[in-house]
């Protein structure tokens, strides 16, 4: 099924002749593009290797301290070692990736959705209402977010995954909400949603089902490269000591580990394979993120 | 009765090593006074041949707390002193009103007491003043010398001393000084309540003459409870009392009697001191001292680059990365703290100001307390986790005083079968078959449990003693407070978290033996809430006039350390080493009581810091 943009009406699929639609063109530029092809591949061979390992590994074993085990270097038993609880640093890599890939999506996935329905509505109805919304967001805005979050993650009790990636959500949302209005302002003098507009279709109709298609490439691109900077923020509280518990490792709580002088010049397993991991993971998705962007923009298209 | 008693139970401790009271700890494991230098070189050969094959492990008694002398002393020369602090320090420099560890380091430069005291923290007849007991051993009459000076060229006069108390005891004084030391002086508490104008029991017989009448006698007085810091009457004698604490003269341009003058101060950073000619043990070797603070993760860099000859404290846990460092030399001493497990046994009352226990409390069982301490195998922690340089505590009197630490009492050893037979005997049986016990009335049992954050080891260490109780069958969730909020939690301003079954905390405790301000009914530092008729009156007896025999002190002390092994409100873990790592040029130095090393004989060989190799 396809959306006719003129009728607002779906008819069945027919070759028109049209120019290709966003996604193919996304996912050719992808192909054309080898660095973010292999990094795409890259990528979710992380994602499926840490997701499926970590449905393997226990946690709490993985976390638990043992005496006898305390800064063992790489070896047959600990593929990268042990940190200074006797705890295996492999594990807590996979495991940390996991919970920092599962925030980062998560929290981009959150954000996504705020900042669309925000933006949308914003842009799509202009007046007022844009007016409202648009105060709403200078004001988060100017927040000094990063100590507003650290303040919350203090004061929250015990918390988890999902409350750590609410707290990042309610102060990232703006960004996105912005674009998406920007953009929806731009679509909403377009011949085609005046022309629904005629027809009688109605405004969610015209928002969710004309209108938001036509910003799904733009949607895919942002998304994308704020998943690297929203793994960047959990990474870089946990190593300021405001992420997770050592209990709940991450990329974060790995690298923080380096913040012991003796650690970074002497015990370079501990926190090496995190960083490099980290390095490996923002340089993927930000390679996936540029060759999309390419895509949307058809002077630098290379397909 | 003793209660809040600051001087005697200086800081409570970070389980990190951020405030370890650096230079005033025992020396016990360090026989060796007025050691010559090839012996202690003998003992550096066994330091090495001991950790080859223990691997990697220290222990305390390798180490002097007497530095070895290497070359001859040059005229004058300037020494930098690391103050090891991660904050800045307050710098209320006056011994009558400082508070911090970190301003009692620097006080200890240009500052002293009149009266010294020997290893085993008694009063002693050899420093700037000396002192005579009456009969009743309750009036002192103390005789200043007369070369003692301030640092302006006027005497100290007894005048001064009386000075000091009157100012403590006056109701507007703001430090945290005025305690149970003070009102044990007759007529004290009239003073300090407005009734009189004068303490009754201070007398100045003449310019350097003063005696002192206490209430009680008690062997007490001659380790640390008389007040032996005179306050310059010259200078502080005007202002009134409110203001003193905050006046330049303790802030920006303080005074003392001590080796060194201040000269300038850079708030919270460092403070340069030049040395007072006319000090009353002679000259200073060193034309000066800066004192300057670092952090505590800088500490090796500037110790192997020179830019520090002497540190305030050296965090043990990265001794064994640094023991091959060239250009120091480590002294050691054994710290006069602890490291306990508490358990919360009932609340504190502030109305009445003492505990009021709760015969209810989750923990009340003896027998789960004993099996929770035989659980925990602290040999290995303190092997694995500090290669020996803290280990196995067995009582709460910790060896940094020898006379009365009971070498014989083993505590309760590691003994997990013991601990799951003691629990299966109180009725702590797995019911439900969750693979966790238990109460004997068949609830759930789930214990509480908080300890600190700070330093690299804390969560690895507390976590362990989480599955050293889950392997006896215990269930028990850990949580990680910072500083503040733990010891708000556990009660330190009287108001105990209900929700808190087991704390791990640290002490340090005073050069007086006397346990009571930590664990007496009337204590707030009784954070177990835990009170024994049994425990009140040993405590009680320690402190009488009988006691002054030193042989029944010590029994008493024996019998109240195997009461807290039966009893175990709260159980000692790990004992510490306080571990000072000296630049080679320095001279004549040491750390620890009684080592007869004064500040102004300590010099250096060469014009600049050796850096390592």
């Amino acid at each position: 099924m396809r959306i006719d943009k003129d009728s607002g009406t779906q008819i069945p699929d027919v070759d028109l002749g049209k120019s290709p639609s966003g996604f193919s063109i996304l996912l050719r530029e992808l192909i054309r593009d080898k660095v973010a092809f292999v990094s795409l591949l890259f990528l979710f061979l992380i994602i499926a290797g840490v997701f499926g390992a970590s449905i393997i590994m226990d946690q709490n074993d993985i976390v638990k301290v043992d005496l006898f085990a305390l800064y063992e270097p790489p070896s047959a038993t600990y593929w990268l070692g042990t940190d200074y609880g006797g705890r295996d640093i492999f594990g807590q890599l996979i495991i940390g990736t996991r919970n920092s890939l599962a925030i980062g999506i998560l929290v981009t996935l959150l954000t996504g959705i705020i900042g669309i329905l925000v933006g949308l509505i914003s842009g799509y109805y202009g007046g007022t209402i844009d007016n409202i919304f648009m105060r709403f967001v200078d004001f988060f805005m100017v927040l000094p977010i990063l100590m507003i979050v650290i303040a919350f993650v203090t004061a929250v009790p015990g918390y988890s995954i999902v409350s750590f990636s609410l707290i990042m959500t309610a102060f990232l949302w703006m960004g996105i909400a912005r674009l998406i209005r920007s953009k929806a302002l731009q679509e909403k003098e377009l011949d085609y949603v005046k022309a629904s507009k005629t027809l009688g279709t109605s405004n969610f109709k015209i928002m969710f089902f004309q209108v938001l298609p036509n910003l799904s490439s733009i949607i895919i691109v942002t998304m994308t490269l704020n998943l690297a900077g929203n793994i960047g923020i959990e990474s870089g509280l946990s190593f300021l000591g405001f992420g997770f518990p050592e209990s709940t490792p991450s990329l974060g709580t790995l690298i923080s580990y380096a913040r012991n002088p003796q650690t970074l010049e002497l015990r370079w397993w501990i926190w090496l394979p995190a960083s490099i991991l980290i390095f490996v993971l923002m340089l993927s998705i930000n390679n996936v993120g540029q060759a999309l962007k390419r895509a949307t923009d058809a002077r630098q298209r290379r397909g | 009765m003793a209660k809040n008693n600051w001087s005697k139970f200086l800081f409570l401790l970070m389980l990190s090593f951020v405030l370890i009271l650096a230079a005033c700890s025992g020396n016990e494991g360090t026989s060796t006074e007025g050691n010559t230098s090839t012996e202690e070189g003998g003992g550096k050969e066994a330091d090495e041949g001991t950790k080859l094959e223990n691997g990697g492990m220290y222990s305390i008694e390798d180490f002097n707390n007497v530095k070895t002398n290497n070359g001859e002393a040059i005229e004058g020369g300037n020494i930098t002193f690391g103050l090891v602090s991660d904050t800045v320090f307050e710098g209320t420099l006056n011994w009558n009103f400082y508070s911090g560890d970190p301003d009692a380091q620097i006080l200890n430069w240009f500052d002293e007491g009149l009266l010294t005291w020997d290893e085993n923290y008694v009063y002693t007849n050899d420093g700037a003043a000396t002192y005579e007991v009456s009969e009743d051993g309750r009036t002192f009459t103390f005789k200043i010398g007369d070369n003692v000076n301030w640092h302006d060229g006027k005497p100290v006069t007894a005048e001064d001393w009386q000075f000091a108390h009157e100012v403590i005891g006056h109701p507007d004084y703001d430090g945290p000084r005025y305690n149970s030391d003070f009102t044990n002086i007759e007529g004290m508490e009239d003073y300090h309540s407005g009734k009189a104008d004068t303490i009754s029991g201070i007398e100045v017989i003449d310019e350097k003459t003063l005696s002192i009448t206490y209430i009680e006698s008690t062997p007490s007085l001659l380790t640390g409870s008389i007040w032996s810091y005179p306050l310059a009457k010259h200078i502080f004698g005007e202002m009134a009392v409110a203001d003193i604490s905050s006046s330049p003269e303790v802030r920006e341009k303080p005074i003392g009697f001590g080796p060194f003058k201040v000269e300038s101060i850079v708030p919270g950073e460092s403070v340069t001191l030049v040395k007072n000619e006319d000090y009353w043990r002679g000259e200073p070797k060193l034309d000066g001292v800066t004192v300057k603070v670092i952090s505590s993760s800088t500490v090796v860099q500037e110790l192997k680059t020179g830019g520090v000859d002497l540190i305030s404290d050296f965090p043990v846990d990265q001794f064994p990365d640094n023991a091959e460092m060239s250009n120091v030399e480590y002294l050691g001493a054994v710290d006069r703290a602890y490291t306990y497990i508490g358990f919360k046994l009932g609340t504190w009352d502030a109305e009445n100001n003492r505990v009021s226990p709760n015969p209810d409390a989750k923990m009340g069982d003896v027998a789960l307390r004993q099996a929770m301490w035989h659980a925990v195998d602290n040999k290995t922690v303190g092997e694995r986790f500090y290669n020996g340089l803290r280990w196995n505590a067995t009582t709460l009197i910790p060896p940094s005083h020898p006379e009365f630490h009971d070498e014989n009492n083993k505590g309760r050893e590691f003994d997990p079968e013991a601990a799951k037979k003691l629990l299966d005997d109180a009725g702590y049986e797995d019911t439900d078959g969750d693979g966790f016990r238990e109460t004997p009335e068949g609830e759930p049992l789930e214990i509480n449990f908080i300890s600190m954050t700070g330093g690299d080891i804390a969560e690895p260490l507390a976590r362990y003693y989480v599955q050293a109780w889950e392997t006896i069958g215990l269930k028990v969730n850990l949580e990680m407070l910072e500083f503040n909020t733990f010891y708000d939690r556990v009660g330190n301003g009287g108001k105990d978290d209900p929700k808190v079954d087991v704390y791990q905390a640290a002490w340090g405790v005073g050069i007086d033996v006397d346990p009571s301000g930590l664990y007496g009914a009337d204590a707030l530092y009784n954070f177990a809430r835990w009170e024994n008729e049994e425990n009140e009156r040993l405590l009680k007896e320690g402190r009488s006039e009988k006691a002054f025999d030193l042989a029944y002190r010590q029994e008493i002390y024996n019998e109240w350390q195997q009461l807290m092994v039966d009893e175990v409100p709260v159980f000692p873990t790990l004992y510490r080493a306080t571990l000072s790592p000296v630049n080679n040029r320095v001279l004549n130095f040491a750390i620890g009581d009684g080592t007869g090393v004064y500040l102004n004989e300590l010099a250096v060989s060469e014009e600049s810091p050796i850096k390592a190799e």
